[in-house]
């Protein structure tokens, strides 16, 4: 979607070791896991914003937020990103991102799986929308999720779809040895990238807990405190 | 009328589709003892509420203009204005809104925050009305008042707090809890008039407590009084927390939420005792004109009857004793006999009757002091019009007029029909700024132009019954418009010169895309255009935008730049230079890739969610982008936007595709290029119209 001229690597690259576009596999389940208020919509909205630039159809499910709040968060992630990243003709390749871009809201206590499949389903059928890549942001974590989470998991592979969703944590919840929050433990086989947003004093630290390059926490990102884009990441780059 | 202008309330009812708004008026009509019977908007008694005079009105249940009454309420007055609820009808919300003091803002318990909802709140912003929010339909099944409240903050920005809890919803809705003296309300006899009040029931209790706490907190925030109350844990008194919420009301950083079921007959009282406890009087509110002889410096107007006249006219009507124009009165008074002027023309008039109107019915008095709302007859103005007192020369901001975004061809089917049509339009082009007439050059077609098909059905139909003229109507136009996409040079030489005094002008510059619909940009150096011809030049490229070279629709988004050019010192002129102006225009146009425009349209379907992929489907087919759906519990409201030129006709096919079961609001969002396809399909259209007219 950027005009020649620019090479687009993932947003986590430098993390999971991967700089090209794809760092999941088709079914592939990526977590984005955070305190509440620490950056985990920022940090979907950018990976959903990657996905677009690479001419990805993105689905974003939002528990939280009603339809125009995320319409907001995602122009003003853009806008962050088109500035930091000096893109001309920003407006432009705004308004290309938007067919390829549907948002879905539920109310917490209203959603389940089987209904986003089926809405899923209804969508592809009748060849209204197709995803690619669907952002759920907001899912509440729990013992009740293992089946249905393992349906989605099926449903995604056999649609070639991936998905990344965001997983609050508490903190007096004290993660595992492996760093994994509670909320996680019974349905971390599912996810094949986990990433943890720290805030650590003045910093907002970003840890691949599964999925990445071995020495990434040495090596890691950042989340810049004023705009939440990631920092070091360049993931945008001028030929 | 009373002379205590702290006791006195304006306010607006406005509100989504079919939220209850007449029905309201209605009831508080009847509580407040102006009517002695109810009768329902779609009543099968066919007498219809009090608000909706027009036949049209009750027959279709829709409230098509704005209506005023009055009435008082524990030695309150309040002069309440009934608005509309479809977009089509926006402007009677927008004058409205203008004059008014406070609002009530009415949302379904079911539905929610909708569509209109979020037009008529960004309206109050706009003119910066306080309101109150009352959850009507509290009995209706799959009410949740709660949800609405998240609503209101989630997708209003308000920070609504419930001043009320219901006891018991749906079938079962009963009453009230009034969390402000604890105390619960019912609403006994057989139109709910008989008002009881009681103990809390004991299963609310808890409940009962803890919604206030949330309301003490959230109101502490405008009272040091109150705060310093809750610090020192001293009695907290209801009189602190009402004068700590009409604070932040007035202030607009705090909307109290009511609830009940006009319907039903249930809460309406408690809604009426908010608006005097809670809602400004005309004192509280800032009121600015701006002085004319001063350079426009802005005037904080006084409601005080003893100083000069400053009035806003902003609705009329013309009935069988002529004009009748509604009037808010700002600062002095307005009697009877008086001399007043009319800022825009300069014009005297001399004020005859004055009436104050009970929706259709008038009442005569001597006077309309500040902060009242009356009518005068026999005054030929515009809306929005500024009257002051002789020698006073302020002027007040006008309402804001949204341009029509639908056209439609009408022709009369007889000669008499013809000239009754003429007479109609020129009636209604002057009572609705929004609803716009023209005669088109090339066809002498009759062309309308309004908010919606609603807007133009229901003027088609007035015409028929109102003034008996027939009229067929053809296919409507959508507003297309013709833009650049790049930049592109002109150097364009006017010359006329055969003998005798001639014509000479030569314009060079480029023409470029902008933002805003023209910019002119002057940059001719060293007088090579000569500086009184400067104006021409921005005449000439002016006058071109009304028809574009490429398909003959409105030009937008043009910025013009000339930098340099030539003159003759005999020949060149205005007239000259506005020639030159046009080739200029005409040459740099066609090279800068001019493409057409079309309107695209903000649609929020909302459904069952049986239908929703269905819902979907139909707008995908007509072009449209689906940003998102939002799922409500059993309903789904689909947010899209589509071509205004796929959506004729839409209603009936929506309401067969979901028996009738969904609706949709369409409003204006921006103009984008049509694909390639339908620019083709509109030349090859425009060029058979061509050849049709050049037969003829």
């Amino acid at each position: 979607m950027l005009e020649n001229g620019f090479i687009l690597r993932h947003p986590l690259g430098k993390l999971t070791g991967c700089e090209s576009e794809e760092i999941m596999p088709e079914g592939g389940f990526g977590a984005v896991m955070a305190r509440a208020g620490v950056g985990k919509t920022a940090l979907l909205i950018q990976l959903a914003i990657h996905s677009l630039l690479c001419n990805n159809n993105v689905l974003h499910i939002s528990l939280n937020d009603p339809v125009k709040k995320v319409g907001l968060w995602y122009k003003e992630v853009y806008r962050n990103i088109a500035s930091q990243y000096s893109i001309a003709d920003q407006e432009q390749i705004f308004e290309n991102m938007l067919p390829h871009r549907f948002i879905m809201t539920f109310e917490v206590e209203g959603f389940s799986v089987p209904k986003l499949k089926e809405r899923l389903t209804g969508l592809m059928e009748q060849n209204i929308f197709r995803p690619h890549v669907i952002f759920i942001d907001g899912l509440p974590f729990d013992e009740s999720q293992i089946e249905p989470l393992s349906d989605l998991k099926v449903f995604a592979k056999n649609h070639s779809l991936k998905a990344w969703l965001t997983v609050r944590i508490h903190r007096d919840e004290k993660p595992d040895s492996d760093c994994i929050q509670a909320q996680l433990n019974s349905v971390e086989d599912l996810f094949e990238t986990i990433i943890l947003i720290q805030p650590e004093g003045k910093e907002i630290y970003l840890k691949a807990l599964k999925g990445g390059k071995p020495d990434s926490v040495a090596t890691g990102l950042s989340l810049d405190p004023t705009t939440m884009l990631i920092k070091e990441s360049d993931w945008i780059k001028r030929t | 009328m009373k002379h205590d202008i702290f006791k006195v309330r304006n306010i607006g009812i406005s509100a989504h589709i079919d939220s209850g708004k007449t029905t309201l008026t209605e009831r508080i009509l009847f509580y407040t003892k102006r009517i002695h019977a109810i009768h329902d908007v779609k009543g099968k008694d066919g007498i219809g509420a009090t608000m909706d005079s027009m036949e049209l009105e009750k027959e279709r249940g829709i409230t098509i203009a704005s209506a005023a009454t009055f009435c008082e309420w524990l030695d309150h007055e309040i002069n309440i204005i009934d608005t509309p609820g479809h977009v089509d009808f926006t402007i009677e919300v927008e004058r409205s809104l203008r004059v008014l003091d406070g609002a009530i803002l009415v949302l379904c318990s079911v539905g929610g925050v909708q569509s209109q909802s979020i037009t008529v709140d960004q309206q109050m912003k706009r003119y910066k009305v306080p309101c109150i929010a009352f959850i009507n339909k509290c009995d209706r099944s799959g009410a949740n008042p709660d949800r609405v409240i998240k609503q209101l903050r989630e997708k209003l920005g308000h920070n609504s707090v419930a001043i009320q809890i219901p006891i018991g919803l749906e079938a079962d809705f009963n009453g009230v809890v009034d969390l402000l003296s604890m105390k619960a309300f019912y609403f006994d006899g057989k139109n709910g008039e008989i008002f009881r009040t009681e103990d809390i029931p004991a299963e609310l209790l808890q409940e009962a407590v803890k919604k206030r706490e949330e309301l003490i907190e959230a109101a502490s925030v405008f009272s040091d009084e109150l705060t310093d109350a809750i610090l020192e844990e001293k009695e907290i008194t209801e009189s602190m927390i009402v004068t700590a919420l009409r604070s932040g009301t007035l202030s607009r950083k705090l909307t109290p939420v009511i609830l009940g079921s006009a319907y039903k007959n249930k809460g309406v009282q408690p809604l009426l005792d908010a608006v005097t406890k809670l809602l400004p009087c005309p004192h509280d509110t800032e009121n600015e004109a701006l002085d004319m002889d001063n350079d426009e410096a802005p005037v904080i107007l006084t409601a005080d009857p003893k100083k000069p006249m400053v009035a806003l006219a902003f609705k009329l009507e013309e009935g069988q004793y002529g004009q009748l124009t509604y009037i808010r009165v700002y600062q002095g008074s307005l009697a009877k006999g008086d001399t007043i002027v009319n800022v825009r023309t300069g014009r005297k008039v001399k004020v005859g009757r004055l009436v104050r109107m009970h929706a259709s019915q008038m009442e005569e008095i001597e006077s309309i002091p500040a902060g009242y709302i009356g009518a005068l007859f026999g005054i030929d103005c515009a809306s929005g019009d500024t009257f002051v007192s002789p020698g006073l020369s302020y002027t007040l901001t006008s309402m804001y007029v949204p341009k029509p975004v639908i056209s439609l061809a009408i022709a009369a089917k007889d000669s008499k029909s013809e000239v009754n049509m003429s007479k109609a339009l020129n009636r209604f082009t002057k009572e609705d700024p929004t609803f716009k007439t023209y005669v088109s050059d090339e066809t002498g077609d009759t062309i309308i132009s309004g908010m919606g098909e609603l807007h133009l059905d229901v003027y088609i139909e007035r015409m028929r019954r109102e003034y008996n003229a027939e009229v067929t109507s053809g296919v409507p136009k959508v507003a297309y418009r013709e833009t650049i996409t790049r930049k592109a040079e002109f150097n364009y030489t006017h010359r006329k010169q055969t003998g005798g005094s001639g014509q000479y002008g030569r314009i060079a510059g480029y023409i470029e895309p902008a933002e805003e619909e023209f910019i002119f940009d002057n940059k001719v150096k060293g007088g090579a255009i000569p500086t009184q011809y400067i104006p021409a030049c921005e005449k000439g490229f002016k006058n071109c935008l009304a028809k574009g070279p490429k398909m003959e629709f409105p030009v937008t988004g043009i910025k013009i730049t000339i930098d340099d050019g030539a003159s003759h010192a005999v020949d060149s002129s205005d007239m000259a230079f506005q020639a030159a102006a046009r080739g200029a225009f005409l040459e740099g146009y066609l090279k800068a890739k001019p493409v057409i425009h079309e309107p695209i349209m903000k649609v929020v379907a909302e459904t069952p969610t049986e239908f929703q992929g269905t819902v979907m489907g139909s707008l995908n087919q007509r072009r449209g982008i689906i940003f998102g759906t939002q799922d409500e519990g059993t309903m789904c409201v689909i947010e899209a936007q589509v071509p205004l030129a796929e959506m004729f006709g839409y209603s009936t096919i929506l309401r067969s595709l979901t028996q009738g079961k969904a609706q949709f609001t369409m409003e204006f969002a921006t103009y984008k290029q049509v694909p390639q396809s339908v620019a083709e399909e509109l030349m090859k259209k425009a060029a058979e119209d061509k050849k049709g007219s050049q037969k003829k």
